[in-house]
């Protein structure tokens, strides 16, 4: 059983070649290929930036809130 | 028979902060994020598109060329329109009077509706060149983008001559204009990237 596994596992390590049906990873032309890439990275990091900007300037908001809150409270 | 009683000492209730963020302006952000996603979608369609256009020519033969300089004066109207919205949003903030809030208000959705009547008089002087969703790839593109786009303004002015509306009543709150400012930045910090993607 064992060594059946290992040579199914031998076999796909070594069988396939490279999938050109990935079109991020290969295209004839250089230009559509820096296009996938390009887009690629773009609609990948574009929610990332959204998400952490939107936490860095509400967390900025709180603590600038917070100070006027205990400022006013050391005042009273 | 004395009963055992346990005085605890007084503690004043904490102060609730307030919150950071109103919820109606947290929902518009979060909307708004889901637009800029869309409109990302669009552009990354487009760009691939055109970068695997059959022989690299863009725009295809026999369709017309957008018409770029005829749009710069949309766009400026476009972009003035978001600066004076600033500036109503800003005064409004500031409790300032609701009289000049309501005129910049007003200036902004007319500039906004100039903005839309123009890109509907371009859009039939290209369908009668020719260019229609089913002409090309390019058609189909072009009016699936900018159409969404024009989309989107179409409900920003309505929502804009609503909050003039709500402050010629002095009526509106500022949670309320922050929300319809949110929405109106978004049509028009993203027309300029469509501008330059699709029509240059």
């Amino acid at each position: 059983m064992k060594i059946t596994l290992a040579l199914a596992l031998l076999v796909l390590a070594t069988l396939p070649e490279a999938a050109f049906a990935c079109p991020v990873c290969f295209d004839r032309d250089d230009e559509a290929r820096i296009a996938f890439l390009a887009t690629t990275g773009l609609l990948t990091l574009l929610p990332l930036g959204l998400v952490a900007g939107f936490g860095v300037w509400l967390r900025r908001r709180a603590r600038a809130e917070e100070d006027d809150t205990n400022s006013e409270a050391a005042l009273d | 028979m004395t009963a055992n009683t346990t005085v605890l000492p007084f503690r004043p209730r904490p102060r609730r902060s307030e919150r950071a963020i109103s919820n109606g302006v947290l929902g518009m952000i979060l909307f708004v994020f889901v637009e800029i996603m869309l409109f990302a979608g669009f552009i990354s369609a487009f760009v691939i598109i055109r970068a695997r256009a059959v022989g690299s020519v863009w725009p295809p033969p026999n369709q017309p060329r957008l018409p770029f300089e005829q749009t710069a004066v949309n766009t400026s109207a476009l972009l003035a329109s978001g600066i004076l919205l600033l500036a109503a949003h800003r005064m409004h903030l500031k409790d300032r009077s609701p009289r000049a809030v309501g005129a910049l208000l007003a200036l902004a959705t007319l500039l906004g509706s100039a903005f839309v009547f123009l890109q509907g008089v371009e859009w039939a002087a290209l369908i009668g060149e020719g260019l229609t969703m089913t002409s090309s790839t390019y058609g189909s593109l072009f009016y699936t983008i900018i159409g969404a786009h024009a989309a989107h303004a179409v409900i920003a002015i309505g929502v804009l001559a609503w909050a003039w509306v709500r402050v010629a009543k002095s009526n509106l709150s500022r949670e309320a204009i922050s929300s319809v400012a949110i929405f109106w930045y978004f049509v028009v910090l993203v027309w300029p990237f469509l501008y330059f993607q699709v029509y240059l």
